[in-house]
């Protein structure tokens, strides 16, 4: 089946209210442009999963895309902390799900699996389990020890940003190191959305079936495209952009500065090229490869 | 030539840390961990060279030429020899209870029983003050048996404080046995500061002065501090940074000073 769509008709798919799991590290591997079109596409209402979210965070924060985030840290690492995302919680216009990293795994790993909760051994004495719903202790029925009962997570959509991918959805990614959204993201999710950095013939992907992550089967609809996670790293293709993210982490510390920012980058760039052309054209891109 | 007798802060808290780690320990570590991946490092190339470390939990063995500008990114684990998947293999390996027994620890707040604050600021958990980063691994690592190793480049009252706001990594909890109590093997084991170094009294759990810095007064150390500190008879004075390590770590190991960035040394 063939499952190549257009971005917008990609994130269509997602309805105003549910919950998407995104890839996504400090500075690395997002799939920004579902981001800036779940923006252009004005989602209201979406819950949000990362294991560590960034400038994606501050974004839909700002934008008002998210009402709550679900996963165990938000920051941009060494350019410092969401400002928006972070404006958005302090006003109470964004509730956070924290959890440690073994507790996301756990809800994701139940919710991949359908079962109701996996326990971990990770958080007993934190003050993570009192605040919240989704967690709890529990006798291991065997030892009569305790353990942290974790509820299962079932995302609606998984956003996947890779290397290639085929018309079919078998997606490959070079060897790179996997996060979580590789590993259990999609296998919990109801739908899963992938841009990839090109789609390539079925025959591309026979010569390294050990490359593919995700199979055709197990995915609703891929997209074409080419420096999708800019400006987060997406090696060995490309780095992070340190001057786009300097230029952020200014402007998200002012709210019209931000909305400036986001009319530039996100309302008026119609397609993937002029967003290109917006953040520095060639020029900039060749720096990110070098 | 150059001065290596000189050294910074920077220097002298990733020596100290160095020490910690055994050779044949295994260890990783996470976000913005320069001054920990500089000590790993280096203790690699001093009196640990059969350290095992997972760049950023997931780079195995990994051959960095320096100390990169982030320590979750490709740059670091470079040549590693093999990638462990974040959540299958990393986390599979760290609840064992068999590896990984050391992890470093950076944290917004902790307080005088080792209990560290990374989520939010405030009294209200939903409407907080600062909303920070997020535990991130901290409450796993506090909870599975590490022994806790804390940098903290800015030591003062703010940091350091009497009890956190929101308990993000378990140290020792209210003290005496109430992690024993709750089943929690491990726990924290040394602060590393801008100013001292300090451990936890084997039976109230409260932070102690171990050493202080050289050209640092007891009197200096308490007063950067939220808490009363419990001072032994004797304190002694932290060991300086050797001529070598000091050469290794700004020549070799850090030459873009990422270390000093991160404790603000100009
Ligand atoms: C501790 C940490 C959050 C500091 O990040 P940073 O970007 O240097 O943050 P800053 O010091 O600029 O502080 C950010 C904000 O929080 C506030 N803040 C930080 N610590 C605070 C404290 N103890 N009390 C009150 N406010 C505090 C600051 O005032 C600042 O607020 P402002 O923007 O309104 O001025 C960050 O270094 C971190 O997450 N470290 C953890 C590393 C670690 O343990 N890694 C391994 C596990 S992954």
């Amino acid at each position: 089946m063939n499952k190549v769509m257009t971005i917008e008709e990609a994130v269509g798919l997602v309805s105003d209210g549910e919950i998407v799991a995104l890839q996504n590290m400090a500075t690395q591997a997002a799939p920004m442009a579902l981001v800036r079109e779940l923006i252009r596409q004005e989602k209201r209402n979406l819950g949000l999963v990362c294991l560590v979210g960034g400038m994606a965070v501050d974004w839909l924060s700002a934008a008002g895309v998210i009402d709550r985030f679900i996963g165990a840290a938000v920051s941009m690492e060494q350019f410092g902390l969401c400002n928006q995302y972070r404006k958005a919680v302090e006003g109470g216009r964004v509730r956070v799900e924290e959890l440690s990293e073994t507790a996301l795994n756990a809800r994701l790993g139940a919710g991949a699996r359908n079962l109701p909760f996996l326990p971990t051994r990770g958080m007993l004495g934190s003050d993570l389990i009192d605040i919240n719903d989704n967690l709890t202790l529990l006798q291991d029925p065997f030892t009569g020890e305790t353990v942290v009962a974790c509820r299962a997570l079932v995302p609606d959509v998984a956003f996947i940003h890779a290397h290639r991918a085929d018309a079919r959805g078998n997606v490959q990614i070079e060897p790179t190191i996997k996060w979580p959204d590789l590993g259990i993201f999609p296998k919990a999710s109801k739908k899963v959305i992938v841009t990839a950095e090109e789609i390539v013939d079925t025959e591309v992907l026979r010569r390294n079936p050990d490359r593919t992550v995700l199979p055709g089967f197990a995915v609703d609809a891929v997209v074409e495209v080419p420096y999708g996670a800019h400006p987060t790293s997406f090696f060995p293709n490309y780095t992070y952009d340190t001057a786009f993210h300097l230029e952020w982490i200014k402007v998200a510390r002012d709210d019209e500065a931000t909305q400036a920012f986001l009319q530039k980058y996100v309302y008026e760039p119609a397609t993937q090229a002029d967003y290109l052309a917006a953040v520095g054209g060639a020029e900039r891109i060749l720096e990110l490869t070098r | 030539m150059a001065d290596y007798g000189e050294y910074t802060i920077d220097e002298l808290m990733c020596a100290t840390l160095a020490a910690q780690f055994k050779d044949g320990d295994e260890v990783c570590n996470g976000m913005a961990s320069f001054i920990p991946v500089a000590a790993i490092m280096l203790a690699l190339r001093t009196h640990a060279p059969e350290l095992v470390w997972l760049a950023g939990a997931a780079g195995v063995d990994p051959r960095p030429d320096r100390v990169p500008a982030s320590t979750l990114e490709s740059p670091l684990w470079r040549d590693s020899v093999m990638y462990l998947e974040q959540y299958g293999d990393f986390w599979n390996y760290a609840q064992s209870g068999r590896h990984l027994h050391t992890f470093c620890v950076g944290a917004a707040q902790l307080d005088q029983y080792g209990n560290a604050n990374n989520s939010v600021i405030g009294d209200d958990y939903h409407r907080p003050k600062v909303r920070l980063p997020g535990t991130a691994g901290l409450a796993d690592m506090g909870a599975l048996g590490k022994n806790l190793l804390y940098w903290n480049t800015n030591h003062n009252p703010r940091s350091l404080v009497e009890k956190v706001d929101f308990v993000s990594c378990p140290g020792y909890l209210g003290g005496g046995d109430e992690r024993d109590k709750l089943g929690l093997t491990g726990g924290p084991k040394l602060v590393v500061t801008n100013l001292a170094v300090l451990d936890f009294a084997p039976d109230s759990k409260r932070m102690r002065l171990r050493s202080v810095h050289p050209g640092v007064t007891v009197e200096q150390v308490q007063e950067a501090t939220g808490f009363e500190l419990l001072v032994p008879s004797s304190v002694e004075e932290t060991p300086k940074p050797t001529a070598e390590q000091v050469r290794l770590l700004r020549d070799v190991i850090d030459p873009d000073g990422m270390c000093k960035r991160e404790a603000g040394v100009k």
